[in-house]
């Protein structure tokens, strides 16, 4: 340690007693691979995320009233636009860094959402939300809930004619809520579409309410990865059930993630010089009852779009009481199905196979036949449906017809995830039966049985009991 | 280095290597965290002196990319390379029996209070949801009525009355109710027709024959039906694709669309200009959430 740094850290710890609990932490053990990155990315989109939007929190005007512009931008200079968009445009041409950090925000919400999805993927293809860690996987999700909440917000947010059309349609999901759509739709746009009350809600959603549950959600999230302490994958000779192998916090994960964000930083950086990402000013400004061609959300909320475009004619009235919709089944009922899904699955898992105890050590998915066959099942059901979501660029790029090209996807929807999770299963099945294995009920089964083919063999190395000073610092 | 004396604090080494002291490594640091620094200024001054965003993006970019290489070179031959082990907490049947707090309540278990208190709290805190309904205003007829009435004259964007002959064959405007410009639940498709139309066309609300009036709203999802495909006099959704058969009563003929577009009664006033002859029959608009 520095003499500075020393000083300053003995006074605190007269007053604060952090020696021990610093040590701790930094004697943590951290297993490695490259997915457990994945979560960290998030995280550290999450940083610039914060640091940029504050930026732009201080030139953004959520208002939707019209106001006259006046810069440097000439296609737009004296004309009447409403006051989202003007601001976002005086904001990237005529305030110095503005389109910088408004680019790097926008690239760092696409890889925050994206590190999300693909960390929630590694942990559902891994097993790392069975027990005891199924109150984090399900917090996890939560997590994925609100950075999609946040992504639409600030997508609507510039008031371009992309984002006044997906409010259009994200007003009408919450009118065809049965019964009751109507004053739900009212409580949140506070009035008639398009209220002047939308923007500066969404503003609060956008910049308030949603960062600070993301932010507390995340450090609840980080708190239980230290409490329950991380999985890890199969380690040759290494009982991974009762003891973690890895590398300490100090210095070897500290140095990791220091440069992980560095280079996040950097990259979301280069790619904010060179990729116009979101140039508003070639979208337009919101004006009611005009939409263009290529009306496609963000990428994320391909899916939603995608279950809209596909599903066929639905009104029907209950009892005359109330009304279910197709945008109600398609936006609504199926995206919440998905979720409640995976947040069942972990559940699911443990009681098909009568799994016990607690587990540490990651698996292959094709050990476990249903966890191939539901997480195969659901992502490419996703996928095929963010798919449908382009339908109208691949007709104009194939030539095939609209027509057919829905009518391919909603018959790719219907039987392509099912063939491939039940092609999956059986694959799975097979291959556990001809390795002359079975699924592991309890992690100790789990271990031998993979020593068995010689991945882990079933002896556990004791580990070094007595520890060994560790020199190198200063 | 154990004074403290909590085993789970120390470090358990299972491996241990010391890399080798390069001068090449040093050099790599000083250089990298030098450009870096460098890097730095300029994107703080060519910020500050207004330049090209190339310039201090580019700057901003590469001090932090050269940053994370001399951060990564500082650890690469600063520390061993530690593979240490921890063991796991494994739960204790001991743990599980102590009651959470060592306090226990006095006498008998009195079941009827502590409802009574979780019965009180609840109603409390479901009465404290009554604000909600203060977000918006009741929707009364707000989704069974448009600006549309009789006598309103048909609008452009601009503002204009619209004639008849103001729309030429296969033409379509967008149109407004005189004094709603903007009102997005208003908003109507004026189209002249090459064929006539045919029923389930409301053929006295069509005017010379013609022109024809529908709402610009997809009864679908509430986008503008914003695109006329002249070939097969189709109104086409460019959200999710619903299309209407605009000569016969604009039905829809594919898509996820269930209803046809309400179409507006068109009539002309004595001045010759295109007017409404009374609101929309139908709802306007996605589906309503009672029937």
């Amino acid at each position: 340690m520095t003499p500075l740094f020393a000083l300053l850290f003995d006074s605190l710890d007269e007053r604060l007693k952090l020696r021990h609990p610093s040590r701790k932490v930094a004697n943590k053990v951290f297993p490695h691979n490259w997915s457990f990155l994945l979560g960290e990315v998030a995280l550290f989109s999450l940083v610039v995320l914060v640091a940029t939007g504050v930026f732009l929190t201080m030139f953004y005007r959520p208002s939707t009233a019209p106001v006259v512009y006046h810069g440097s931008l000439e296609l737009y200079d004296g004309t009447t636009l409403p006051g989202a968009f003007e601001s976002i445009l005086r904001l990237s041409h005529d305030v110095p860094g503005g389109l910088l950090f408004r680019r790097i925000h926008r690239a760092a919400s696409h890889l925050f959402i994206a590190a999300s999805v693909l960390h929630m993927l590694r942990i559902l293809f891994t097993g790392a939300f069975r027990r005891p860690r199924e109150v984090n996987y399900l917090l996890g999700l939560g997590l994925i809930t609100l950075a999609f909440v946040a992504g639409f917000t600030g997508y609507s947010l510039p008031y371009d004619s992309l984002a006044g059309t997906g409010i259009r349609i994200a007003y009408s999901e919450l009118l065809s809520f049965p019964v009751v759509g109507d004053r739900v739709a009212f409580w949140v746009f506070g009035g008639d579409f398009p209220t002047g009350d939308v923007i500066p809600r969404f503003f609060v959603f956008h910049v308030m309410i949603v960062p600070a549950l993301i932010i507390g959600a995340v450090s609840v999230h980080l708190l239980l990865v230290g409490r329950q302490r991380h999985t890890q994958f199969p380690t040759h000779g290494v009982d991974g059930h009762a003891f973690i192998v890895g590398k300490p916090l100090w210095p070897a994960q500290f140095a990791e993630s220091a440069t992980l964000i560095l280079w996040i930083g950097g990259l979301l950086t280069a790619s904010a010089v060179f990729v116009p990402w979101s140039d508003i000013s070639l979208l337009g400004p919101y004006v009611p009852g005009e939409v263009g061609n290529n009306a496609q959300p963000d990428w994320f909320m391909f899916w939603i779009d995608g279950a809209l475009r596909i599903f066929p004619p639905l009104e029907f009235s209950v009892l005359g009481l109330m009304t279910v919709s197709g945008p109600f089944v398609a936006g609504i009922v199926l995206p919440g199905m998905v979720f409640t899904g995976l947040a069942l699955y972990p559940f699911l898992e443990r009681k098909v196979y009568g799994l016990r105890g607690e587990w540490h050590v990651l698996t292959n998915p094709l050990d476990i036949p249903l966890r191939a066959a539901v997480s195969l099942g659901t992502f490419s059901f996703v996928l095929l449906l963010s798919a449908a979501a382009t339908s109208d660029i691949l007709s104009r790029l194939s030539g095939i017809s609209i027509e057919d090209v829905i009518w391919i996807f909603r018959v790719a929807c219907l039987l392509g995830p099912p063939v491939l999770a039940a092609g999956i299963y059986r694959y799975s099945t097979k291959r556990l039966r001809s390795r002359g294995l079975v699924v592991a009920t309890d992690e100790q089964q789990a271990t031998s049985q993979a020593g068995g083919h010689g991945a882990v063999p079933a002896a556990v190395t004791p580990p070094a009991r007595d520890p060994s000073p560790v020199s190198g610092g200063e | 280095m154990s004074a403290d004396g909590d085993p789970k604090a120390e470090l358990r080494v299972i491996a241990r290597t010391d890399p080798p002291r390069s001068k090449l490594n040093d050099s790599i640091v000083v250089l990298s965290a030098g450009a870096a620094a460098l890097l730095g200024v300029v994107f703080a001054v060519s910020l500050l002196a207004g330049g090209p965003m190339v310039l201090y993006g580019g700057a901003l970019a590469g001090g932090l990319l050269l940053l994370a290489v001399a951060v990564r070179r500082y650890f690469t031959d600063r520390f061993p390379d530690i593979e240490a082990v921890e063991p796991r907490e494994i739960p204790s049947p001991d743990d599980t029996d102590k009651p959470l707090s060592d306090v226990a309540p006095l006498g008998p278990r009195r079941s009827l209070l502590k409802r009574a208190l979780i019965a009180a709290g609840g109603v409390f805190g479901l009465s404290l949801l009554a604000p909600v309904t203060s977000l918006g205003p009741a929707p009364g007829r707000t989704f069974t009525t448009t600006a549309w009435a009789r006598g309103v004259r048909l609008v452009t964007t601009d503002g204009d009355p619209v004639r008849p002959g103001d729309v030429a064959a296969g033409g379509i405007a967008t149109i407004w109710p005189e004094g709603a410009i903007g009102q997005e639940r208003s908003s109507v498709l004026l189209l002249r027709l090459s064929v006539e139309p045919v029923p389930p066309t409301v053929l006295e609300w069509v005017i010379a024959d013609f022109l024809v009036a529908y709402s610009k709203v997809c009864t679908h999802a509430g986008c503008p039906v914003a695109l006329y495909r002249q070939q097969d006099n189709a109104l086409f959704c460019p959200c999710h694709q619903s299309t209407f058969n605009a000569v016969a009563g604009a039905v829809p003929t594919f898509g996820p669309a269930a209803r046809p577009l309400p179409q507006l009664p068109l009539g002309l006033d004595e001045e010759g200009y295109l007017v409404a002859l009374s609101d929309f029959v139908e709802p306007v608009g996605p589906a309503l959430p009672r029937a």
